[in-house]
C-alpha cells in the first residue's frame, strides 16, 4: 500500500514516512537539519488558511514549512499508528 | 583576587529550549549585551562566582545546525572556532531530543570539552518521556545535567559538570561513526588535513573533512591557510563524488542522515515514552488559535491588541513625560533671560530630549508585548498564518508585525524587524515600513485634506493609506527580486509548544531593547535635534531691540534662517512638484518631526496675518494663497507621504542596518516620491483636476 508522492500533495491528519530530500543546498539542508531524513515517520498536523504554508509534526516536534519546499519532499504514505512506533522510538 | 581562575564557558543550544532561562540561572543581574563583530547578532556575555572560580559565559545565537547558510550559525561556530571557550554547554530540550542532540553531535565534533544541560526535563516527564541521563552520557562521552532553567533547579550540578569537564581532556571515543562508507572519506581527508600540524592545531581535522563534505563555503575558505590546501580540495571532490555515487543523493544531505541516524540509535537505547498525554494540549491550544475560521479574526484582534495598548498607553506615558518637560522649561525660563542660551536650552536640548524619551513608552510596551508573544510561542503561529499573503510581495510572515506597527510609528516599528532572523527579510522589512502612514504624518494629513477636500476629507486621507499600502508591497516585490535578490530562504519554521514566559525573561527584554534604543538611536537623534534647531534658529535677521514678537516676525526669522534658505534654495527642484519655497521649507523642517510641516507652513503663511488663533487661521491663509489648490494640496498628501520618514525614524533605520541601507533608503524615497509627485501634478493640471 506504500505509495512514493510529494509530501506537499498529502491532506491533513495523514501519515507519511519521509523516502527523500530533493531540493540541495540550502534549502536540502535546512531540511534535512532540521530532522527531514529518510525514514522518519511524521504526520501533517493543517494548513494555513491559504493553503500554504504547511505544519508537519516530526520527531516530537511542530514545524512549518511552504508548499514549495514540501514538494521536494517524497514521502510514502503510513497507516497512522502501526510503523510509526518504529525501533526509533516515535511516537 | 585577580589571580582567581577563569573559566570561559559557550552555551550553546536549539532555539526554544529555555536556553536564556539557562543563562539568566547562570549569571543573574550579571549581563551585559552587544553584538558580535560587524553583525547584527546579539551577543549576551554574564559572569558568575561559583567555588572560588570565575566563570564567564557567552550566550550563542540558538541554532539548529552549524551550516554555513544562516548568519546566526556562522556566529556560533566561528566563536566556538577562533574563541576557543573552555567549556560548552549545550541546553537540550527534554520534550524533542533527537533535533537537539543533532545540534550536540555537531558541537562535539569542534573539540572542545562539553556539557549538556538537559533542560525542561520536568515537561517532558509529564508528557511521558524519560530520558535515562547515565546511560546517554555514557554513550555519549560527556557529561549530561538535568536542569529546569525557569526555577533555576540544577544550576550548582551543571557548573560542577563545567569545573570537571575543564579538567578533563576531550575523551577520542566521544566521536559519532557516520558508517563505514563516509567513514572512509573523512578519515581519508583527516589524515591529509593533519599533515599541516599549525592548521590541525588550530581547527579540529575531522570537523574540517565533515564541513568540506558536507560543501561548506565558510570552511573551503578556512583551508585556505592550510598548506596542502590545493590536494586536499581535489581530494574532498573526488569523496564527494564518491558518495554521491555511492548513496545516490546529495553529500552534504547524507552526512545530515548520517548523523541523524546516530541520533537514533542514541536514543533508541536511552529514551522512552509513554502514550504522548500532553502533545494534546498543545493540538488544543493550536485547534483553536490555528483554526481556519477563528484564526485570522484572532489574530487581527491580538494585532489589533497590541497596536492599541502601545500606542495608547504609549501616548498616555508619553503625555506625562511632557508634562515634566514643560515644568522644567517653566523653571529654565525663569532662571535664563530669553536669547540664545534660553532658546538652546528649550528649544534645542529639551525639546530635543523631550523628542528622543517620547519613543522610550512606545518602545518598552511594545517590547514587553513582542516577547510574550514570542516567548508563549505565538509569533511563530502568526508568521505561519500570514506567510502566504506577505511572500507574495518577496516578505516574510513575521514581516507583519513591523509592518502593522509602522501605521504608528516607525521608530518601534523598525525595531520590531529584529525578530526577523534573515537578514535579507529584515532588511526589506525596515525599507519598506515608511510606507505605512504613522500617526505623526497622519497629522499632515488631516490638516490638509480637512483644509482642501471638506467633505471628502476622509476618503482622501484613505487614498494616501492605500497609496502608502500599495507602494510598500510593490517596493518590496521590486526590491526582493533586484537589489535584494539573493537566495530562496526556507522558510523551515519551528512552531514551538506553548510556554509560559518567566517574568524575569521578559523584563530583561524590554530593558534591553530601550536601553539598545536610548544608546544607538537616542544619543543620534539628540544631536540631531540640535542641528535641526541650530537650522531654524541661525542666522537671525537683524532686529530692532524690543520689537514685539508677532507672526510676521516669525516667519521673517524662519526664511531667514539655514533651514529657510535651505528651502529657497530647492525651490527650483520643487517647482515642476506645484511648491513653493515655502512648501519646500516645511519639507526640511519635517524631517524633524512630521507635524512640524503643518506648525511651518503656520508660521510662513501666516505672514502678515493678524489671526491669532491657529487652525482656522492657517487653513484661511492657505485657502488665500494663490499657490494652494487642492491639487497642490493632494500632492502635498501624497509627498508627505513618501518622502524619507523623521530623523528618529532615520536614527533607528541606521541602527538597525546601517549606513550604506539607510542611504539606499533615503535616496529611494526621495527620488520616488519626487518622481510621483511630479507625474500627479503635471497630469493633474493638464487635467485640470481641482485647479
Amino acid at each position: 500500500m506504500e505509495k512514493t508522492v510529494s509530501l506537499a500533495s498529502l491532506k491533513k491528519g495523514e501519515h507519511f514516512r519521509i523516502n527523500r530530500v530533493t531540493h540541495a543546498r540550502e534549502v536540502g539542508k535546512k531540511l534535512a537539519d532540521m530532522g527531514f531524513t529518510r525514514g522518519t515517520p511524521g504526520v501533517v498536523v493543517r494548513s494555513a488558511l491559504l493553503h500554504d504554508p504547511i505544519e508537519i509534526r516530526i520527531l516530537g516536534y511542530n514545524v512549518s514549512i511552504r508548499r514549495a519546499e514540501a514538494a521536494g519532499i517524497s514521502v510514502d504514505r503510513i497507516l497512522p499508528d502501526a510503523p510509526v512506533k518504529s525501533p526509533k522510538g516515535k511516537g | 583576587m585577580n589571580d582567581k581562575r577563569v573559566i570561559r564557558v559557550a552555551l550553546a543550544g536549539n532555539p526554544n529550549t529555555g536556553k536564556t532561562t539557562v543563562f539568566n540561572a547562570l549569571t543573574g543581574a550579571r549581563q551585559k549585551t552587544g553584538n558580535y563583530a560587524g553583525v547584527t547578532v546579539e551577543k549576551r556575555e554574564g559572569r558568575r562566582s561559583y567555588n572560588a572560580i570565575e566563570f564567564i559565559i557567552y550566550d550563542l545565537p540558538g541554532t539548529y545546525s552549524l551550516t554555513a547558510y544562516s548568519l546566526d550559525e556562522v556566529v556560533a561556530r566561528d566563536f566556538i572556532l577562533e574563541e576557543k571557550p573552555d567549556v560548552i554547554i549545550d541546553v537540550l530540550d527534554a520534550t524533542n531530543i533527537e533535533r537537539n542532540l543533532y545540534l550536540f553531535l555537531q558541537l562535539q565534533e569542534l573539540g572542545i570539552p562539553m556539557v549538556g544541560a538537559v533542560n525542561i526535563a520536568d515537561q517532558a516527564e509529564a508528557m511521558g518521556i524519560k530520558i535515562d541521563l547515565k546511560k546517554l552520557s555514557a554513550l555519549l562521552g560527556c557529561p549530561l545535567t538535568r536542569t529546569v532553567g525557569t526555577r533555576g533547579v540544577g544550576t550548582e550540578e551543571l557548573l560542577d559538570a563545567v569545573i570537571a569537564a575543564s579538567d578533563k581532556p576531550v575523551a577520542a571515543s566521544r566521536r559519532i561513526s557516520y558508517g563505514s562508507e563516509l567513514e572512509t572519506e573523512i578519515e581519508l581527508l583527516t589524515r591529509e588535513l593533519s599533515a599541516d600540524p599549525a592548521f590541525a592545531a588550530n581547527y579540529a581535522p575531522r570537523w574540517i573533512a565533515i564541513k568540506l563534505l558536507e560543501k561548506d563555503e565558510n570552511v573551503h575558505e578556512k583551508l585556505a591557510g592550510c598548506t596542502n590546501a590545493e590536494s586536499i580540495d581535489k581530494k574532498a571532490a573526488a569523496c564527494i563524488r564518491a558518495i554521491e555515487t555511492h548513496f545516490g543523493r546529495d553529500a552534504e544531505i547524507v552526512v545530515s542522515e548520517q548523523r541523524y541516524a546516530y541520533v537514533h540509535g542514541l536514543t533508541a537505547e536511552s529514551v522512552t515514552r509513554n502514550a504522548a498525554g500532553s502533545v494534546q494540549v498543545i493540538e488544543q491550544i493550536d485547534g483553536f488559535l490555528m483554526n481556519r475560521v477563528l484564526g485570522l479574526p484572532l489574530f487581527l484582534l491580538i494585532m489589533w491588541t497590541i497596536f492599541q495598548v502601545t500606542f495608547k498607553f504609549g501616548r498616555y506615558a508619553t503625555d506625562l513625560l511632557n508634562l515634566a518637560f514643560a515644568q522644567l522649561t517653566v523653571l529654565i525660563a525663569a532662571a535664563i533671560p530669553a536669547g540664545i542660551l534660553h532658546s538652546l536650552l528649550i528649544d534645542g536640548i529639551i525639546g530635543g530630549l523631550a523628542g528622543v524619551l517620547s519613543f522610550v513608552p512606545q518602545i518598552a510596551i511594545l517590547f514587553l508585548c513582542i516577547s510574550i508573544l514570542e516567548d508563549t510561542g505565538y509569533m511563530a503561529r502568526a508568521a505561519f498564518i500570514m506567510d502566504k499573503f506577505l511572500h507574495l510581495f518577496g516578505l516574510h510572515g513575521q514581516s507583519f508585525v513591523p509592518l502593522m506597527l509602522g501605521f504608528g510609528c516607525s521608530v518601534p516599528a523598525i525595531m520590531a524587524a529584529r525578530t526577523l532572523k534573515s537578514p535579507r527579510d529584515r532588511i526589506i522589512t525596515v525599507l519598506v515600513t515608511p510606507f505605512m502612514t504613522c500617526g505623526a504624518k497622519l497629522v499632515v494629513l488631516v490638516f490638509l485634506a480637512g483644509t482642501f477636500f471638506g467633505k471628502n476629507e476622509g476618503t482622501y486621507v484613505m487614498i494616501i493609506y492605500l497609496i502608502g499600502g500599495v507602494l510598500g508591497f510593490l517596493s518590496s516585490l521590486v526590491l526582493s527580486k533586484t537589489v535584494l535578490r539573493g537566495e530562496l530562504t526556507p522558510f523551515v519554521m519551528e512552531l514551538p509548544p506553548y510556554r509560559m514566559p518567566t517574568a524575569r525573561g521578559i523584563a530583561w527584554h524590554v530593558v534591553d531593547k530601550t536601553g539598545r534604543y536610548l544608546k544607538k538611536a537616542g544619543t543620534v537623534l539628540l544631536a540631531a535635534s540640535i542641528l535641526i534647531w541650530a537650522m531654524v534658529s541661525f542666522p537671525q535677521p537683524p532686529h530692532e531691540a524690543g520689537r514685539p514678537d508677532t507672526h510676521l516676525q516669525a516667519g521673517e526669522d524662519l526664511s531667514y534662517s539655514i533651514a529657510g534658505r535651505l528651502g529657497k534654495a530647492i525651490e527650483p527642484l520643487v517647482r515642476p512638484l506645484g511648491f513653493d519655497w515655502k512648501i519646500a521649507i516645511s519639507a526640511v523642517t519635517g524631517f524633524a518631526a512630521k507635524e512640524a510641516v503643518v506648525s511651518t507652513l503656520g508660521v510662513l503663511y501666516k505672514v502678515g496675518s493678524r489671526a491669532d488663533r491657529k487652525g482656522t487661521s492657517i487653513k484661511a491663509a492657505l485657502l488665500a494663497d494663490k499657490t494652494f489648490n487642492p491639487l497642490v494640496a493632494f500632492v502635498l498628501m501624497l509627498f508627505t507621504l513618501i518622502v524619507p520618514p523623521c530623523i528618529a525614524a532615520l536614527s533607528i533605520i541606521r541602527a538597525e542596518i546601517g549606513w550604506k541601507w539607510l542611504a539606499f533608503s533615503v535616496t529611494y524615497l526621495l527620488s520616488l516620491a519626487w518622481l510621483l509627485c511630479f507625474a500627479t501634478y503635471q497630469v493633474g493640471r493638464a487635467a485640470g483636476w481641482g485647479i
